[in-house]
């Protein structure tokens, strides 16, 4: 006897479908699980065991065989669960099989026979997306599943139902989300500007960074809201569009981080990844190489505090995604690539005490420490961070002064126009941001008029620019002038960009 | 192994013969066995062959005595019923390992616990 069940595997952000075959024969009893399982997949028929016995079915006798095919990838995580048991159901006859034909099934059983919800379930669902299948999900992963659309998702609370609703005995109706209200409000973070005292030209630089997608990177003493400046990023930049949060969701999905934060990720994401995050844990890796926080900061905020306290590794690393836009793992097992678009900002102290340039406080820190400090960042890194500046202790009558700036709503309003600049300005060259011009680029968009040209000549002889900060310069003041709604780039635009060059300055 | 629990063993053995009889269960064996095994009881129960590991305790021992059957004991109880089946040219047929505990009170009195589908092979 011998029944096959349709189920997926995820491998790194695609799916592929994969048959469980459960086949019995009368012998001694036992069963063995074939196809590359894992030990989550191994461990299954203890699961399957209980949670047979406990939904009122009987354990079937004989020798099982179950094979997950194609034999030859490796499959793991716990999501066949549900399918080994309805096979060992069906097998030994004690349900009948009406509405199965192709159904795609995937669910960790409990031991009491209920469903849990697993990873990667979105990203299954797109695989099958437009084919009209029906899938059987656990009922926590069905919002996930019916954000794809043409496909017939069924929510799946427990073995017995599942068994009931094949049998025909119950009907379950196909489970729907509403897209739209997903996205009519607005993505709620909870922080905004308004609540930041002072630093105005921080919010200003900030502002820059948002609408051109510059990295940034910030030095001020302890306690002058560096930190705070960074969270608050997120609720300045543009929602997410429907296919961006699906390409940010799916990320999570297989990551298994979705868990509590609904079905549909709209807002942008924020990382802040501990200083003592591996090398791995920041690009991704593993034996099956999964997203790192590069990845996991898709599309949004990759914010690195304590910037030179990171392994020198692990800082190393960041050039290539901030370079390309993603990165590809290659294990032995198998390559993949995961997008990893993401927005870096860095925050740091000017020297190992942080009292350095502070007018209040005295460093204590030896010329060698502070020079050791600053070498943690290597040249090619700091290439690729077009705003650099300081953040300085605010003053005590900032502090006891009640918060009042802008608030996030009317900064992204002014941010979301001027990188609809940018699109329009890039439209088919597959650059969409400023930032991300490329030399060609720079040298058709990014014209000066006359009295620009003269600050921008007088700035790289006073201030010792190098080529490579030249280019930073004109590219920052595109964004400014974007802002601004100028088609030309104007003197007060480059002068602004200039003040974000301050490491150049100090020649740091 | 002293007297006294060899006894206990063969008493309890003979019990265990009753209640399965009394079960309908239909014995085809007793002490079976192998190069490398053995099994106490094979019997018939409808469509199963049924291989019966005893277990007799002069007291009510904690935790459960499937738990008391081990891997080496397992392995033993596998290798006899395979060659069982090979002997007797049993093919196509259900198959199952039960325990049954033996409980004998001071007084003489005994309870019988049966665990069926007790273990499989892995």
């Amino acid at each position: 006897m011998l029944v096959k069940i349709k189920s997926a595997a995820v491998l790194g952000l695609e799916a592929y479908e994969i048959e469980v075959e459960v086949d019995a024969c009368k012998r001694l009893p036992g069963q063995s699980i074939v196809g590359l399982p894992d030990a989550a997949v191994k461990e299954s028929r203890d699961r399957v065991r209980a949670a047979i016995e406990n939904s009122g079915f009987q354990f079937p006798p004989g020798y099982f065989t179950i094979n997950l095919a194609p034999a030859d990838t490796k499959k793991e995580g716990p999501l066949y669960d549900l399918p080994i048991a309805l096979g060992m159901l069906l097998v030994s006859d004690q349900i009948s099989n009406k509405k199965m034909n192709g159904s795609v099934v995937l669910g960790e059983l409990s031991l009491d026979g209920s469903v849990r919800p697993v990873n990667g379930v979105l990203s299954i669902a797109l695989s099958l997306s437009g084919s009209k299948r029906r899938i059987l999900v656990p009922r926590e992963n069905a919002d996930e599943a019916a954000l794809v659309k043409n496909i017939q998702v069924i929510p799946i609370s427990s073995l017995k139902e599942a068994a009931d609703y094949l049998a025909g005995k119950i009907k379950i109706g196909l489970h729907k989300v509403d897209l739209k209200a997903l996205f009519q409000t607005d993505p709620e973070y909870g922080i905004d500007f308004v609540d930041v005292k002072g630093q105005g030209h921080v919010k200003r630089a900030l502002e820059i960074a948002a609408a051109g997608s510059h990295n940034l990177l910030m030095v001020g003493p302890p306690g002058s809201g560096k930190t705070m400046l960074a969270r608050r990023i997120p609720s300045i930049l543009p929602t997410l569009s429907l296919d961006e949060a699906l390409e940010v969701t799916k990320l999570y999905s297989v990551t298994g981080q979705l868990n509590g934060k609904g079905s549909l990720i709209t807002a942008r994401p924020f990382r802040s990844p501990h200083h003592t995050t591996s090398d791995i844990g920041i690009i991704g890796g593993g034996r099956i190489p999964r997203p790192g926080e590069v990845s996991l900061a898709h599309l949004g905020v990759l914010f690195l505090d304590e910037f030179p306290e990171f392994e020198r590794n692990v800082l190393e690393v960041l050039r290539q995604p901030l370079e390309d836009g993603k990165v590809t793992i290659s294990r032995a097992h198998s390559s993949l690539t995961y997008p990893a678009q993401f927005m870096l900002i860095a925050a740091m102290n000017p020297c190992p005490c942080g009292r350095l340039y502070d007018a209040l406080q005295a460093c204590t820190c030896t010329p060698l420490q502070i020079q050791r400090y600053w070498k943690k960042l290597s040249e090619p890194l700091l290439d690729r961070i077009d705003i650099q500046l300081e953040v300085p202790r605010l003053k005590p009558e900032e502090i006891s002064a009640m918060p009042a700036g802008e608030s996030s709503s009317g900064i992204r309003n002014r941010i979301i126009a001027a990188r609809k600049r940018q699109m329009e300005r890039f439209s088919g060259s597959g650059v969409f941001c400023n930032a991300r011009m490329r030399p060609k680029q720079i040298k058709e968009f990014c014209e000066l008029d006359r009295e620009a040209e003269n600050v921008l000549k007088s700035a790289i002889v006073h201030l010792k620019l190098s080529a490579r900060a030249y280019d930073k310069v004109l590219k920052v003041s595109r964004t400014i002038a974007d802002l601004e709604g100028e088609a030309t780039i104007q003197a007060k635009h480059v002068a602004e960009a200039t003040q974000y060059r301050s490491l150049d300055r100090k020649g740091g | 192994m002293g007297l006294e629990s060899y006894q206990l063993g063969v008493k309890g053995e003979e019990a265990a013969e009753k209640y399965l009889q009394q079960q309908g269960y239909q014995i085809l064996e007793k002490n079976f066995h192998s190069q490398q095994g053995e099994v106490d009881i094979i019997a018939r129960d409808r469509d199963f062959i049924v291989f019966v590991e005893v277990k007799s305790y002069s007291y009510r021992s904690y935790g459960s005595p499937v738990g008391a059957v081990r891997k080496a004991k397992k392995q033993s109880l596998i290798h006899a019923a395979q060659t069982y089946l090979f002997k007797n040219k049993i093919q196509n047929t259900y198959c199952r390992f039960d325990v049954i505990a033996i409980f004998t009170k001071y007084n003489g009195q005994r309870i019988i616990e049966h665990y069926r589908d007790a273990f499989y092979v892995s």
